[in-house]
């Protein structure tokens, strides 16, 4: 029958394959994998490892982008097995289930022997916190830093005859604006959805209040400042100038925005150039700056911002470490920092190589006003984060939605996530 | 008995009512792939304006220029079209088996093993990608075509359709058979397997569509984006927060199309029923 | 006392057993020991990367006492009743259009076999922007301004919409092979007029395709328990409805890969998978009423 051909045809192909699964590297170099999650950074990735491969032409290194819905099971699947790569991003909302779980390699004493405070001397306390395990020891080498801004919508602004925000700007500015340009122009406001990062963090911490304790084993939501802020918050959405969540459930605000539908809302400064170069027919339309400050915070100066960044790791019992190692401390030098800072994806984490990141834009001809970012740096506030983080990230949200349903109130909804923070994150601790 | 010219009428309306839902099912079926190529034929913004806009005011190719430079459309491709005939082999053989024996047979054990392929029916597949992932690991085959293929190897849905096929054969078709003098497998592989020829174009297709959907497990165990499958290929171009959708939609047209022609030649498979069972 | 069997019987056994042996051992090495593995650690907490701790029962009385996982089993199965009579009913439909005397037959078929090969993306973009409760289409259409999918009444009946349109193709493909299947001789031998078509219907077509149809239903039946990546594209986290539209595999996945409690998601697995084998079983049992083997 026709079986018979089609079978050797069959037999040819496995043949080919099983050759083809064993095809390894006969140069002599040491191959190493490099694991990330966003397809615009491959680009400043490659970059930083051709700059590394010239000095060490010995070693080669293959850049592989994972989509980020897969890459938290990949990367878990390979640490459960000892295969993962050779060195991969890790971010602030895995980091301490890893570094806890002894999965990652300490670098801590990575620049010893060149420069001892190496991280302390070139990068902020913010930085080496994101990069550090919950003993305090640093588990990767600090990537970016990053912080929220406020865009702004210069034309919207213009018809209402309203300024641009500056750095004076306070809560009951972004509200009158809001106001007034809904008035004027019909547009939305500040679009305050349902979102922690970007969304009530920041106005929390301005207030003076917290999302978790200084020593990260409670939630603030007990606290008034706290609770005036998420007051505020929520209470936008009951102006007109700003939709409601279940408008916001369909369009996100960046969305709306760039269709110029509204007028302000808060961005991280990661998504800049992708935007800029998404939305060519909006360039010079819109604008950064800081975040308005809460009139009258119960402590600090209102101002605040959060701060999130990556770090470059690699597992603890990798095969090829030494190599590995030696590539992660390139990678932390000024030298590759300022040559990833100059793809404008991100603003690397070393003090002093932001630069890169501003010429980036200007090369493109988005007139940005950047400095901002760089400002903002001075009062950020780490990314809210305890190794509990995943256990409560969903059931908090799932509280606040009620709030934003009215289906609860806010106090009771606040009491609420109080408790399931703080019987997560005792649970988490009693390990 | 009703006069000829009612027949014709009924008739008439029997293929009017026909047409109409075809085409109408046909405008339903057709609207994402005809907004897909709408929006890759747009500029981002253009495809993110809100409210949507349908028809692109300029018409452009960049965003079929960018993908193809984004990806190795060949070694997608290649790699797409391994996993799927190596898939699609295993489903037909092995599932035609154990579907004519599951269906036809007497043997101990039949009525709990045909419950293991249920089971395996029943089971969500996500709680296979670790402990397969670290099978693949295991034997060293991370990163391969081989590793594509590893969880199609058996297709438990494809024992049940065919032994429901099967069923449907009339016994006197085996007993004909072995009273020709066929054995047991004779009677499976020259008599019973050729009368499921529909059903194996089928269960084909259907092995073929859902071995090209599956975007996780390509991603998971394999690394390199040249050994990846065109679902997974098309997956690394979204972004944690934002997914530039003209290319992306430009790559899924791209990639479309091997199985678009692939159904184009197994669909003339379903010809006109098979005439008779062989009770002649 | 069992009979021996004959020589002839005996053949018969070792050819069964030699000819479902491949598929049983892969199935039992590939996902019967991934099973096993999960019923384990549903008995169990996850402490990290693989490694768990037994806690008997816990996970289970943990689960049966929350509310959302009720809701969930509740959503689960009223998504079944949504989708799966009108789904394969349609398919029927749609597979016996495919299979009737017209022109572009081959064009009609390719047309409904695309959105089976149409990117997930794509397909959820689309049908986002239909349901939009601000500038969907069908709110423009109907004049209304309905939250199709931020409402708790409607949120399920849109994403079941989406999922009866997604699954018509593939149904379709298998109908269609039954129908095919089907002797013309049957046809001509039964023919006495024309307008006999409708009592044909229901006297040869639909007991002949039974078989299939059988196949179908058990087979939309478990996907639709098992739905998870619908609602994951459809709704947002934020979304206000999400409470009346997960399903139970989204709570699995919401335990086992974003919070890592992995073994109250085995748990949930378990009980997933016991509800579906037993609507599966009274399939089977139900299948006496209308299904059909031997003309």
């Amino acid at each position: 029958m026709k079986r018979i051909p089609r079978m050797t045809a069959a037999a040819l192909m496995l043949a080919l394959l099983l050759s083809l699964a064993g095809c390894g590297s006969a140069d002599g170099k040491t191959h190493l994998t490099f694991q990330i999650w966003d397809v615009a950074q491959r680009a400043s990735m490659e970059a930083i490892c051709d700059a590394y491969t010239a000095q060490h032409p010995d070693v080669a290194i293959e850049v592989q982008v994972t989509s980020w819905d897969e890459y938290w099971t990949k990367l878990e699947a390979a640490a459960e097995s000892n295969t993962m790569p050779d060195i991969f991003w890790m971010h602030t909302n895995q980091i301490l289930y890893y570094a806890d779980f002894g999965m990652l390699a300490d670098v801590t004493d990575l620049y010893d022997d060149v420069e001892p405070g190496y991280y302390q001397n070139h990068f902020s306390e913010i930085s080496i916190g994101n990069a550090s395990g919950s003993d305090g020891r640093m588990y990767g080498v600090p990537k970016d830093k990053d912080n929220i801004v406020l865009v702004y919508n210069k034309e919207m602004f213009d018809a209402a005859g309203v300024p641009y925000p500056d750095a004076d700007w306070t809560w009951d500015d972004l509200t009158e604006a809001s106001q007034k340009i809904y008035d004027a122009t019909g547009k939305y406001g500040y679009m305050a959805y349902n979102e922690d990062h970007l969304g009530y963090w920041n106005f929390v911490y301005q207030a003076g209040g917290c999302i978790l304790t200084e020593d990260k084993t409670r939630a603030g939501f007990d606290q008034p400042a706290t609770r005036r802020a998420m007051d505020f918050y929520l209470g936008m959405q009951k102006n007109d100038w700003c939709p409601d969540q279940t408008y916001f459930a369909e369009t996100q605000p960046g969305v709306a925005f760039f269709s110029e539908i509204g007028s302000m809302y808060l961005e991280g400064n990661w998504e800049l150039m992708n935007k800029s170069t998404s939305y060519p027919n909006m360039t010079g339309k819109w604008d950064i700056t800081y975040l308005p400050k809460c009139p009258d915070p119960a402590s600090g100066d209102g101002r605040a911002t959060m701060s999130n960044g990556l770090c470059y790791s690699t597992a603890a019992h990798g095969k090829r470490l030494d190599t590995v190692l030696d590539v992660l401390k390139f990678f932390g030098t000024e030298e590759a920092q300022n040559i990833a800072s100059s793809y404008g994806a991100a603003i690397s984490a070393y003090i002093g190589t932001e630069q890169p990141y501003f010429d980036a834009f200007e090369k493109a001809g988005y007139d940005l006003n950047l400095q901002v970012i760089e400002d903002q740096f001075d009062y950020s506030v780490q990314c809210v984060n305890n190794s509990a983080r995943p256990k409560w990230k969903s059931p908090v949200l799932d509280e606040l939605t009620k709030a934003y349903n009215g289906q609860s109130d806010l106090d009771t909804v606040l009491d609420n996530m109080q408790t399931i923070v703080d019987e997560a994150t005792a649970a988490a601790l009693s390990k | 008995m009703k006069s000829t010219n009612s027949l014709h009428r009924s008739y008439a309306m029997a293929k009017f009512f026909t047409y109409f839902f075809l085409i109408l099912g046909a405008l339903i079926m057709i609207f994402p792939f005809v907004w897909m190529i709408l929006t890759s034929s747009k500029t981002v913004p253009e495809s993110m304006q809100i409210p949507p806009t349908i028809l692109p005011e300029q018409w452009t190719l960049a965003n079929f220029r960018d993908v193809l430079k984004s990806l190795p459309f060949g070694h997608l491709y290649w790699n797409t079209t391994l996993m799927v005939i190596f898939r699609v082999i295993c489903a037909i053989l092995f599932s035609s088996m154990a579907g004519y024996a599951f269906a036809k047979l007497k043997f101990r054990g039949k009525n709990l093993l045909f419950g293991i392929v249920l089971v395996q029916m029943s089971l969500p597949s996500q709680i296979f990608i670790i402990p397969q992932y670290q099978m693949v690991a295991k034997m060293g085959m991370a990163n391969t075509i081989f590793a594509l293929v590893f969880p199609g190897l058996v297709s438990a849905f494809g024992v049940f359709f065919l032994r429901q096929t099967y069923m449907s054969i009339p016994d006197e078709v085996g007993e004909a058979a072995y009273l020709d003098g066929c054995n047991q497998w004779q009677t499976f592989y020259k008599v019973m397997f050729p009368l499921t020829g529909t059903s194996v174009a089928a269960l084909t297709i259907f092995t073929a569509v859902f071995a090209y959907g599956d975007l996780m497990w390509p991603q998971v165990v394999n690394s390199d984006v040249k050994m990846m499958t065109l679902s997974a290929g098309l997956a690394t171009l979204k972004g944690q927060f934002a997914t530039n959708f003209p290319v992306m939609m430009a790559g899924s047209l791209l990639a479309m199309l091997p199985m678009v022609i692939l159904y184009l030649i197994f669909q003339r498979q379903f010809v006109e029923g098979i005439a008779g069972t062989g009770g002649k | 006392m069992k009979n021996k069997l004959s020589a002839a019987a005996r053949r018969e056994e070792n050819w069964g057993w030699i000819m479902v042996a491949p598929t049983i051992i892969g199935l039992s090495i590939l996902n019967l020991w991934p099973f096993v593995q999960t019923i384990y650690t549903s008995f169990c907490e996850h402490l990290g990367f693989g490694h768990y701790r037994f806690i008997g029962l816990k996970n289970y009385v943990d689960m049966f006492s929350n509310t959302e996982f009720w809701k969930a089993t509740w959503n689960t199965v009223f998504f079944c009743i949504l989708t799966v009579p009108v789904g394969v009913a349609l398919a029927l439909l749609v597979a016996i259009l495919l299979n009737a005397k017209v022109k572009f037959k081959d064009g009609f078929r390719t047309i409904f076999f695309l959105p089976l090969v149409c990117a997930p993306a794509a397909v959820a973009m689309v049908w986002r922007w239909i349901f939009n409760g601000e500038y969907g289409i069908l709110n423009q259409i109907l004049g209304q301004n309905i939250q199709w999918i931020t409402s708790s009444k409607t949120a399920i009946i849109a994403v079941a919409i989406v999922s009866v349109w997604s699954s018509i193709g593939y149904d379709a493909v298998l109908l269609l092979a039954g129908l095919q299947n089907i002797p013309k001789t049957l046809y001509e031998a039964n023919s006495i007029d024309g307008a006999g078509k409708v009592r044909q219907f229901f006297t040869i077509t639909l007991p002949m395709v039974s078989p299939t149809m059988f196949s179908v239903l058990i087979m939309r039946l478990m996907a639709s328990m098992k739905v998870y990546d619908l609602i994951y594209m459809m709704a947002d986290n934020t979304n206000p409805a999400l409470g009346d539209l997960q399903s139970l595999m989204y709570l699995f996945y919401r335990s086992s890969f974003i919070a890592g409690d992995r073994g109250y998601g085995s748990a949930i697995v378990i009980w997933t998978v016991g509800l579906i084998l037993l609507v599966t079983l009274i399939q089977f049992w139900g299948q006496k009423k209308w299904v059909t083997y031997d003309i």
